[in-house]
């Protein structure tokens, strides 16, 4: 469907403003730390100082006794431990018996105000007795007695927490028989999310002993299963609320200890109780992306026909599971697009180590192991001495396929991005033709557009939406799709407009409230306009039924000759013959009351292999991405200035072009951060640089100028044939850059962040060999034949 | 975090500020302009004091003419001023190195020359320091970056020293004893803690600028990762004036934030009548040669060092050449 035949002005393929921006921008947008409720107290956390040590003994007498002090909790085996996954639920509320990073939960505090609380958290006694800190990945692969595991309850002799390994077709054939290989060795250091508001949570018990809790997260479904744990109360006897989101990337979808603290802290004194974060303690959460050495080879024949890929990632994650199995999966098979291969081996491991936990990120588990195929499909190329696009084109997955893996491949305009960007940019006249010191790099992407298969195996649908009509025509649509700005409510709102042919100002979204609005799994695994915006399409698609059906009675003509569109209920065989969209809706109400529905994204057909892993990654469609970025290279200091970027993501259909952009472009900048200067650093097990100023994001000023072009392959199964936008743009920026540095000075960056020291010393190293190079050849011409 | 609790004292005038300062007891207050860089520490419980005395509304810190800036004047009217401009185009420039435009519509000029010596152990906060001990400048006697007891190595890092000292410029200090001048290039001393030859109970209330700084191109020119916000990795300034031949007349040159002081040279007798590239080479070499940045910032120690010579050689051909960084669009 085209722009023009959307049947709503805010329909799908309009560009269409966040429906919830002009709350944000006039400051009227209630977040979380903006809600007051009579009695609130402060709560605030006693955070470990040392990265491993055992708890020997907890004394709160003198904070208890702290006038102003309501309570005071700790940690104990009789809570249930939790996490996101069912396979990994390692985390506890509070410490017991021992910590396991700097900035671990060790006591929780609530009293009448901050100042109180902090005082509170200073006069609490801990006696701790230091453990060896675990503090490199591989340090953590080596075997060790029990009392030295993070998780003594893992079944490794180490603090191994997964590994995965993989093996499709004979890897080591492939590269025997290969014209070209090409071997690295790459390291990532972790990257944190950096959203704007730090996290917060209200949590109340009241007299009636529910518990209502607010909170600051992209996944409140999990948050409600993990509190009814925790708490030991069943889920309907807990309320989960999500005001607005200030910015979450992965960041907010784990169900969190101080949402756990909170809650104790309020059934402990009755009344509501407020967490929010400093941004330090923020960082001490982290959940960001992993710290990754990725040892990768690629092999290709004569032609420049990929053979195989063989992977191995070790993988940092910090003290606890979170996400991490499947990012341990993902970091290998998020690498089977967009590129065809027969022969592919993986072996990831993710490690427990006594720093900040991480987990999911923009992204998650495709971004490193895509840099590194990335770079090293640029140096196969030129070893067979093809254009690095071209090269890229030729290995394409078809649409409608299957991998090596079994994913199954739908839409897919992947050449479509190639072709758009290389001819954009001018590939063909820049690509190895522009002055030295200045660049041109293309990369590709692939991501998944939601998991196919639910992260807690149960039946009920991965995304349900409500609408209801009453008399006034307003629609108000239901579903938990957190909002976390990336625009869900607005494309919650443009699906139904456009199924009823109705203005946004019509819609009104509801997506924050467990008690009201119906279950939607969460805003992780770019799988919430997939599935809630058909959820949503579905539900509005049963009203549109209901008002055609209305319109029929009150003609005389037949039901399914009509359609919504511009307000009206329009008769399409003579589109003269049309109801005005409220009368048709009270002939709809009259004696049956406001028009209800519910429609329901359950599940995708059934896919995948019957390996071991084989659902990891499974996705009922993926996006595609290339990107072709031009840059400066200073080769006397090592800067590395991208200049433009020219941006071609296939997301299936744009539901709403302008959030596409947008989110393209919030990809774009979020990648040349880890590109170019971020660095979760460590000062030994603590966090080098937790705050703003110390881990550098790019300004402004570091963005280079940035072309979209939205690829439309009209998936078969998205709503109106989207798919996701919200992660997989991230992913082709980081290598583009990086071959556009080998473009301009002949460096490949095996570490990022690319930092103008690292480039300068690979250029000095560069500059040293060549001259090496020049003076023996100088000195022994013969010398140069072998 | 939450700001440490003081009082707030607003003088209306010089005397008054300095009378309240003389009753209140030695080392028990701070002076603030901006704030934006004290307020910070004082948020991490770095060094705050129990009262504070605000010069905001002090009139003898105030104005900007030909030969004099109050230093309470703020850094983003320094730059917008037709008289900074047109005089002193450089140091205009130099001031949107600073920070951001939101932090330099309240940061002064003053603040800036008193900027807060810097330090990767320092700059943390209560709880980071309480993780990984606390170093000399703040609650302990020992120093992290160079373990000993003797020194602080925390590095200068304001971005209008270096400009400053190669104009020549002046501060005027004032205190119960009376004021005195002293000038730029000579005023810091010591190490990260002592830092300058300001007393305690003195204010840097003006900073003059002799008429012949209007003469001479000058500019600076700032490491660091981001084109805005962060403070320098290393940054230098230079004055050239050449003589109608094309060769050195003048030639002054500075650096920050690679010492626990800025380093001023005039290298004018040296370099007088010499070919401007050979003696541009000399002097960014000299400059490097100086540099004794510790490891206490973002960037790699050998890389800050490295940079003095490619920064300042870069910033002299620009001042042969007439070129500006074009951060201030042409009038």
């Amino acid at each position: 469907m085209t722009s023009r035949d959307s049947r709503s002005p805010h329909g799908v393929g309009q560009r269409v403003p966040l429906i919830d921006g002009p709350s944000k921008v006039t400051g009227t947008a209630v977040y979380t730390d903006d809600i007051r409720l009579p009695g609130t107290l402060v709560g605030k956390i006693l955070r470990s100082p040392h990265a491993h040590a055992k708890i020997v003994s907890i004394d709160t007498s003198a904070a208890e006794s702290m006038p102003g002090v309501r309570a005071v909790v700790t940690g104990s085996r009789d809570l249930r431990t939790f996490g996101v996954l069912p396979i990994s639920k390692d985390e506890v509320a509070l410490a017991v018996d021992k910590v396991i990073y700097v900035g671990d939960c060790v006591a929780g505090v609530a009293a009448d105000d901050e100042e109180t609380a902090l005082a509170a958290c200073e006069a609490i006694r801990v006696e701790y007795e230091p453990l060896p800190i675990v503090g490199k990945a591989d340090d953590a692969l080596k075997e060790c007695p029990p009392e030295q595991k993070l998780h003594p309850d893992t079944r490794h002799p180490s603090n191994l927490q997964k590994q995965v390994d993989q093996n499709f077709g004979d890897v080591d054939a492939a590269f025997a028989g290969a014209d070209h290989v090409a071997k690295g060795n790459f390291r990532f250091i972790g990257v944190t999310h950096a959203f704007t508001e730090p996290h917060c949570v209200i949590a109340h018990f009241e007299p009636t002993g529910r518990l209502t809790v607010w909170s600051a997260t992209q996944v409140p479904h999990y948050l409600h299963r993990d509190l009814a744990a925790v708490m030991d109360l069943p889920m309907h006897r807990i309320r989960v609320i999500r005001p607005m989101v200030g910015g979450a990337f992965g960041g907010k979808s784990d169900p969190f200890p101080h949402e756990m603290i909170t809650a104790l802290l309020s059934r402990r004194t009755g009344r509501p109780v407020k967490i929010r974060f400093d941004r330090e303690e923020v960082f001490l959460t982290n959940h960001g992306r992993h710290p990754t050495k990725t040892s990768i080879g690629v092999a290709c024949d004569g032609d420049g026909k990929l053979l195989g890929l063989d992977l191995d990632a070790l993988i940092d994650g910090g003290a606890w599971g979170s996400f991490g199995v499947v990012t341990t999966y993902y970091n290998g098979v998020l690498s089977v697009g967009p590129y065809r291969f027969d022969n592919f081996r993986y072996r990831g491991r993710r490690v427990y180590t006594n720093k900040p936990p991480c987990g999911a990120m923009r992204g998650h588990g495709a971004v490193n192991s895509r840099f590194a195929f990335e770079v090293l499909i640029d140096e196969l190329a030129e070893k067979c001495g093809v254009d690095a696009a071209e090269f890229r084109l030729r290995n394409l997955l078809p649409s409608n396929t299957t991998t090596l893996n079994g994913f199954r491949i739908t839409s897919n305009g992947t050449e479509e991005c190639i072709r758009r960007v290389v001819e954009a940019s001018d590939w063909k006249n820049k690509r190895g033709k522009l002055p030295y010191g200045r660049g041109i790099g293309i990369a590709c992407g692939f991501y998944i557009s939601g998991s196919a298969l639910r992260i807690n195996w149960n039946k009920v649908p991965q995304s349900t939406a409500h609408l209801k009509i009453d008399m006034d025509g307003g629609v108000t649509v239901h579903c938990m799709a957190a909002e976390i700005g990336q625009g869900s409510d607005t494309m919650l709102a443009q699906c139904v407009a456009e199924v009823l042919g109705l203005p946004i100002e019509w819609i009104r979204v509801f997506s924050r409230d467990s008690d009201l609005d119906p279950i939607d799994l969460g805003s992780y695994s770019s799988r919430v306009t997939f599935m809630a915006g058909n959820a949503a399409r579905r539900a509005a698609e049963v009203i549109r039924g209901k008002l055609c059906a209305a319109a029929a009675r009150l003609t005389g003509y037949d039901a399914e000759g009509f359609d919504t569109r511009d307000g009206h209920v329009v008769w399409l065989p003579n589109p003269a013959i049309r109801v005005p969209y409220l009368d048709a809706l009270l002939e709809a109400i009259a004696g049956k009351g406001a028009l209800i529905a519910k429609g329901c994204y359950h599940d995708a057909p059934p896919m995948g292999g019957s390996h071991k892993g084989a659902a990891a990654g499974l996705s009922p469609t993926y996006s595609f991405q290339s990107y072709v970025t031009e840059t400066e290279v200073d080769p006397e200091t090592g800067f590395v200035k991208p200049v433009k970027v020219w941006a071609a993501h296939d997301c299936g259909k744009a539901l709403n072009p302008l959030a596409v952009e947008m989110q393209i472009e919030g990809c774009l900048h979020m990648g040349l951060g880890q590109a170019l200067m971020e660095s979760f650093g460590y000062n030994r097990a603590t966090v080098g640089n937790p705050s703003f100023l110390d881990y550098k994001i790019p300004g402004p000023l570091e963005m280079p100028d940035v072309e979209v072009h939205i690829v439309e392959s009209d998936d078969p199964e998205g709503p109106f044939g989207a798919k996701e936008a919200g992660e997989g743009p991230l992913l082709p920026i980081l290598p583009s850059l990086a071959n556009a540095v080998r473009d301009a000075v002949g460096i490949t960056m095996y570490e990022l962040p690319m930092t103008p020291d690292r480039v300068l010393k690979e250029i000095e190293k560069k500059e040293r060999a060549s001259a090496v190079r020049e003076a023996s050849e100088a000195a022994n011409p013969k010398e140069t034949v072998r | 975090m939450i700001l440490a609790p003081f009082t707030l004292h607003r003088p209306e005038s010089l005397a008054e500020a300095l009378s309240l300062a003389a009753k209140l007891p030695d080392g028990g207050y701070d002076w603030i302009g901006g704030g934006t860089d004290l307020l910070q520490n004082y948020k991490n419980r770095l060094n705050a004091k129990d009262h504070v005395i605000a010069l905001d509304r002090v009139p003898e810190m105030r104005g900007i003419s030909a030969e004099r800036i109050g230093a309470g004047e703020r850094l983003a009217v320094i730059s917008e001023s037709a008289v900074v401009r047109e005089r002193w185009p450089g140091l205009a420039e130099a001031i949107t190195h600073v920070a951001s435009p939101l932090i330099r519509n309240s940061g002064t000029l003053g603040g800036n020359l008193l900027v807060e010596t810097r330090c990767y152990y320092f700059n943390q906060t209560p709880f980071w320091r309480g993780t990984k001990g606390s170093c000399m400048k703040a609650e302990s006697d020992e120093c992290l970056v160079v373990p000993q007891k003797e020194i602080c190595y925390a590095a200068y890092s304001g971005d209008l020293a270096p400009i400053l000292g190669v104009l020549s410029a002046t501060l005027e200090l004032a205190s119960p004893a009376g004021t005195r001048e002293v000038r730029i290039d000579e005023f810091y001393a010591g190490d990260g803690i002592r830092k300058n030859v300001k007393r305690a109970d003195e204010i840097i209330v003006g900073v003059k600028v002799p008429a012949e700084a209007s003469t001479l191109r000058a500019g600076y020119r700032k490491l660091r990762h981001r084109d805005a916000l962060d403070y320098p990795e290393m940054g230098c300034a230079a004055a050239l004036r050449l003589d109608p031949s094309g060769r050195i007349e003048l030639l002054r040159a500075a650096t920050t934030a690679v010492d626990v002081v800025p380093h001023f040279l005039d290298f004018s007798e040296l370099m007088r009548g010499q070919e401007p590239d050979t003696a541009f080479a000399e002097v960014a070499a000299a400059m490097e040669e100086r540099a004794q940045p510790k490891k206490n910032t973002s960037m790699p120690v050998g890389y800050r060092k490295k940079m003095v010579r490619v920064y300042l050689g870069r910033l002299l051909d620009d001042l042969r050449a007439g070129r500006t960084e074009g951060r201030i669009p042409a009038a």
